[in-house]
């Protein structure tokens, strides 16, 4: 091969041929991923059954678990236990209480109140109600109904009564209202009671103990129906099969059947040890961490993709090498740009763990988890399943019959230099 | 350099230069924009709700409570007729679950009296799923598509009323939209102090009621008495009579009424009352909007409040009607609006115009007089409402519909249930985006740096295209006058460290090249042409994920897959095309090709 320009230098960690042997060791790389799921799968129901101070598989966020979780600005000092007293004695007895870092530094008495409920009134409080509420007053309380989204009360009387009276005797039952109005036709005698929002009512609870002005400002406030929650778990987990199926139906389309099943478990496998992540450090999993585990189920396919565009040339070129043998040199050809790839989006997503704030810092946590594990995976994980697969594919071949080439080739009618 | 690389020189020039216009009302104040950009590029991005705060409200209709009411009032009203018309002694009525009637006959043959001259009246709505001779039991069931057209009426009435509340709250830009069976409420800078009033405001349930309105009250006149000379200003309150006659005893009908530009100066003025001119408790002030007539009765574009002096008390509610339509008279041509209520409501509404022809009765949707027409007869189970003034018959004509659907939708009030909330206040957003900011700075610092060191004249040919590939993403995002949320300025940044994967799988592949010895020239253009399916294919994937991401998401997941599929697209562009033409004019043409190559 004469050279038509001397042999440049290159600035060069990972030096080219390299002969790492990956697919002869990869029986302890699979077995590190094996402990790594199998760590997943034992941590998410000790975390729910034996940790107390956890209590559940993943530390759901709101917009999963349902409930209310607002922040809280003090003016003054304030421990947690106090505001968890305070809570409880208004009724949120299941009241979560965490000192949460302001971004900026300089307001001190921050907290992040979680709670169940979304509503003022719980299930057990309104019946509660309805007792009391059924033995006032000269009308009969025929029904009552309180509506699970939380926000309303619905009474019906047997005869008419004046929205403002109703609104008082809920005020002396220890129920702030916004507004009560006659609900439905005259003749039914029910009334919409509107309840006050739960950020008011633990505000004014926690003024009334603390003194006037003690909670400085709700920087924010979520709070999701128990049954919206549901549904978004649902939607996630839904959205996650899709992804991974329709990236299996572009590889087989692109490649061929062969290099799909390596894909999708390699990508199953990144989605669980992320979430496996979670379960370990019980970081908050919210909706923003299935959107980065589904970031990483299209970026992990990335250095997949360049191993195996690299496998399917070199099977070409290198017809007569054993396969086992093509894929570990295709890994080591490509190893400089897996992981150099890799590592730029590690910089940036690291940046924004380490400097971001609440939601950008998971969600970065989660794509430092996933880019690692990304990488390994195309490696130790695709390669090894698309041999398999290969090794079954062209045994089953050749018994049809020899001198069948089951590949498509792209790039065969290249001259080689 | 050939002619070609000239060609594409021009073309990233034009869209280079269109991409920095486009961003120009983002990024520089609006007191120091040129022109120019102010008449031909307003588009800009928006902070979304979770940077600029705000509240995101998402209600779902409670339509198992409207069916359920409904079927209560069909069965109360099978009840009704069953005993009166058909002289039935003896009969239970229930509803069991949500769709379902059951009716027990008492001598069990009773039964047959359930016939079709009665559910001839019910046949859209109902159907017999069983029927049990023996034991004098008949099932009805509601109709699917009932279920269906109640959960219709009610999204549209849910989104309607909302809307109007929210516009009497000046929100500078709401979005009020259905997602599936969802209403999504988005009010974007609102202030903290607001949250509760309108997260009050919104919840509460439309309600459609009639009430009479009394005319000729001392009151009125007294109330009118003390209103002082109005300047003409806007805010101001005037004070106008109205008259007209009954339509078939001639008897006329004088009143004051109090008008202004301004709804809230009429409010404050009635609250403001006291002593001997305080509201009587079995009265209150209704509000209309009008557009004011000219003087040959056309409508000007001016609009106003005006009062009525109403009866408290609303006898009739929505909830009687069973039907509306919007008609034509047949002897004037003009549109009307005919509707019917049922048994109940044709008897209250029978005894309330009957006592009150000639008067006015208010329609009142959410607190909000929609028509005050004048009762002409009385009015049974039928009605008709003909609208007034003499207008264009196709502004009438959509006078007349925009009713009917008011009286439509007010037949089945369904409450809204929140499913879902968000409240941020400002602060928190502005403290988010300084840090998002700052460590994007510092992610893009290292790749930046990273690629100088590692691939040196080529790293600074990627950080160019990376920089471009930012400049144009943000750019198309403000065309698209996109929201810009938290999870989107992580887009964003995942897309610094993105940018450069293309180049840098570009850029191994041509050191390859090299390294078996090929030419400069040649070792780039194979580098690049061999890469091709390898970058496409990784971005395709990308862009899988970043679909399913956007139709999965809402709120600021949205935000954020918008970035990513964005960025995908200029990624490639930048990173394989541009970059590509970048090296056209470093390695030159065959001619002049040089011997070593920076990469």
């Amino acid at each position: 091969m004469p050279a038509q320009n001397q042999q440049q230098k290159f600035f060069e960690i990972i030096k080219p041929g390299s002969t790492y042997e990956f697919i002869g060791k990869q029986r302890y790389w699979i077995g590190l991923s094996i402990i790594l799921v199998t760590l997943t799968a034992v941590i998410l129901p000790l975390n729910a059954y034996v940790f107390k101070s956890r209590g559940h598989m993943l530390n759901w966020g709101v917009d999963f678990r349902g409930g209310s979780e607002i922040l809280l600005e003090f003016s003054r000092p304030v421990e947690a236990s106090e505001i968890r007293k305070t809570l409880a004695d208004v009724g949120f007895a299941d009241a979560d209480v965490v000192k949460y870092a302001d971004p900026t530094g300089k307001k001190q008495w921050n907290y992040m109140v979680r709670v169940g409920a979304v509503s003022v009134v719980s299930e057990q409080q309104a019946k509660q109600i309805q007792e009391s509420l059924a033995k006032e007053g000269e009308a009969n309380l025929k029904r009552f109904e309180w509506s699970e989204g939380g926000d309303k009360l619905y009474l019906r009387y047997d005869r008419p009564v004046e929205p403002a009276l109703l609104q008082s005797s809920l005020k002396a039952l220890g129920v702030n209202t916004n507004q009560v109005q006659g609900f439905g036709r005259a003749d039914e005698n029910t009334y919409e009671v509107t309840l006050v929002g739960l950020d008011t009512e633990i505000r004014h609870a926690l003024d009334a103990r603390l003194g006037a002005g003690a909670v400085a400002a709700i920087p924010s406030v979520e709070s999701v129906g128990a049954k919206a929650g549901k549904q978004l778990q649902y939607d996630g987990a839904r959205s996650l099969l899709y992804a991974i199926l329709l990236i299996m139906v572009y590889i087989a389309f692109r490649f061929d059947l062969r290099y799909g099943p390596g894909t999708v478990v390699a990508l199953l496998h990144d989605a669980v040890i992320t979430v496996g992540a979670f379960a370990v450090t019980y970081k908050e999993f919210s909706l923003t961490t299935v959107a980065a585990v589904l970031t990483i189920i299209g970026y992990s396919m990335n250095d997949t993709i360049v191993v195996f565009d690299r496998i399917r040339e070199n099977a070409t070129r290198l017809r007569d090498r054993r396969f086992d043998r093509v894929v570990n040199q295709s890994i080591n050809e490509t190893l400089s740009r897996t992981i150099w790839t890799s590592a730029t989006v590690f910089f940036v997503t690291f940046a924004m763990n380490v400097f971001g704030v609440g939601v950008i810092r998971d969600f970065a946590f989660a794509l430092n988890v996933g880019v690692i594990v990304g990488t390994y995976s195309s490696i130790f994980i695709a390669s090894p399943i698309l041999i398999w697969l290969n090794d079954k594919y062209v045994v089953s071949q050749r018994k049809q019959g020899p001198g069948r080439n089951p590949r498509r080739q792209r790039d065969e009618l290249e001259p080689e230099t | 350099m050939e002619r070609s690389w000239w060609w594409k020189a021009a073309l990233y020039g034009v869209v280079t230069v269109l991409a920095v216009l486009y961003l120009i009302p983002t990024v520089v104040p609006e007191d120091k924009q040129p022109d120019f950009i102010k008449k031909h590029f307003q588009k800009r991005i928006q902070l979304g709700l979770d940077l600029q705060g705000g509240l995101h409200l998402v209600y779902e209709v409670n339509v198992d409570k409207a069916v359920a009411s409904k079927v209560d009032r069909m069965s109360s009203d099978l009840e009704d007729r069953l005993r009166k018309d058909k002289g039935v002694a003896d009969l239970t009525i229930t509803r069991e679950g949500r769709d379902d009637i059951v009716i027990a006959f008492k001598p069990p043959g009773d039964q047959v009296k359930l016939d079709d001259s009665i559910l001839r009246d019910y046949r859209k709505a109902l159907d017999i799923v069983a029927r049990d001779p023996v034991a004098g039991v008949v099932r009805l069931r509601l109709e699917p598509d009932q279920v269906e057209e109640v959960r219709d009426y009610a999204l549209r009435q849910g989104i309607e009323t909302i809307r109007g509340r929210v516009d009497k709250f000046g929100v500078a830009e709401p979005t009020i939209i259905k997602k599936g069976t969802d209403i999504i409420v988005e009010l974007p800078g609102l202030k903290s102090a607001d949250f509760e009033r309108i997260k009050s405001i919104i919840g509460r349930t439309a309600q459609l009621e009639f009430k009479i309105v009394d005319d000729g009250s001392e009151y009125m006149k007294k109330v009118a008495a003390t209103v002082p000379k109005s300047d003409g200003k806007s805010g101001g309150i005037d004070v106008a009579p109205e008259s007209w006659t009954e339509k078939d005893s001639g008897k006329p009908h004088e009143d004051v009424y109090l008008r202004s530009k301004n709804r809230d100066a009429l409010m404050k003025f009635f609250d403001g009352l006291t002593g001997e001119l305080a509201m009587p408790p079995d009265h209150e002030i209704g509000y209309e909007e009008t557009q004011a007539r000219g003087e040959d009765g056309q409508q000007t574009p001016d609009r106003y409040w005006r009062t009525y002096y109403l009866h408290k008390r609303a006898a009739l509610t929505g909830e009687y009607l069973s039907n509306a339509d919007q008609t034509w008279d047949q002897q004037t041509g003009r549109p009307e609006i005919s509707f019917e209520f049922d048994r109940q409501g044709a008897a209250i509404s029978e005894r309330m115009t009957g006592d009150n022809i000639g008067r006015k009765m208010a329609i009142l949707l959410d607190d909000k007089i929609n028509s005050a027409p004048v009762i002409e007869g009385r009015i049974g189970a039928r009605g008709r409402i003909t609208l007034g003034g003499f207008g264009d018959p196709f502004a009438l004509q959509q006078e007349a519909k925009d009713l009917v659907g008011v009286l439509r939708s007010g037949a089945l009030p369904a409450p809204l249930r929140k499913t879902f909330e968000t409240q941020v206040g400002p602060t928190m957003g502005r403290d988010s985006v300084d840090k998002a900011k700052f460590s994007m700075y510092i992610g893009a610092a290292a790749v930046v740096l990273f690629m100088l060191i590692y691939y040196r004249l080529s790293g600074i040919i990627a950080n160019l295209a990376m920089i471009l590939n930012l400049l144009y993403m943000v750019a198309i995002l403000a065309a698209f006058e996109a929201s810009l949320t938290l999870p989107g300025i992580a887009g964003l940044v995942l897309t610094i460290g993105m940018a450069v994967d293309a180049n840098i799988i570009i850029y191994e592949r041509i050191r390859e090249e090299l390294r078996m010895g090929k030419s400069v020239r040649t070792a780039v253009d194979g580098g690049f042409s061999r890469a091709f399916w390898t970058v496409f294919d990784a971005h395709v994937t990308n862009f899988v994920a970043g679909v399913v991401l956007y139709s999965y998401g809402s709120g600021p997941i949205r935000g954020f897959a918008v970035t990513l599929l964005v960025g995908i697209v200029t990624n490639l562009f930048t990173s394989y095309w541009l970059s590509h033409w970048m090296f056209d004019a470093v390695v030159g043409r065959r001619g002049s090709a040089r011997a070593t190559l920076s990469i």
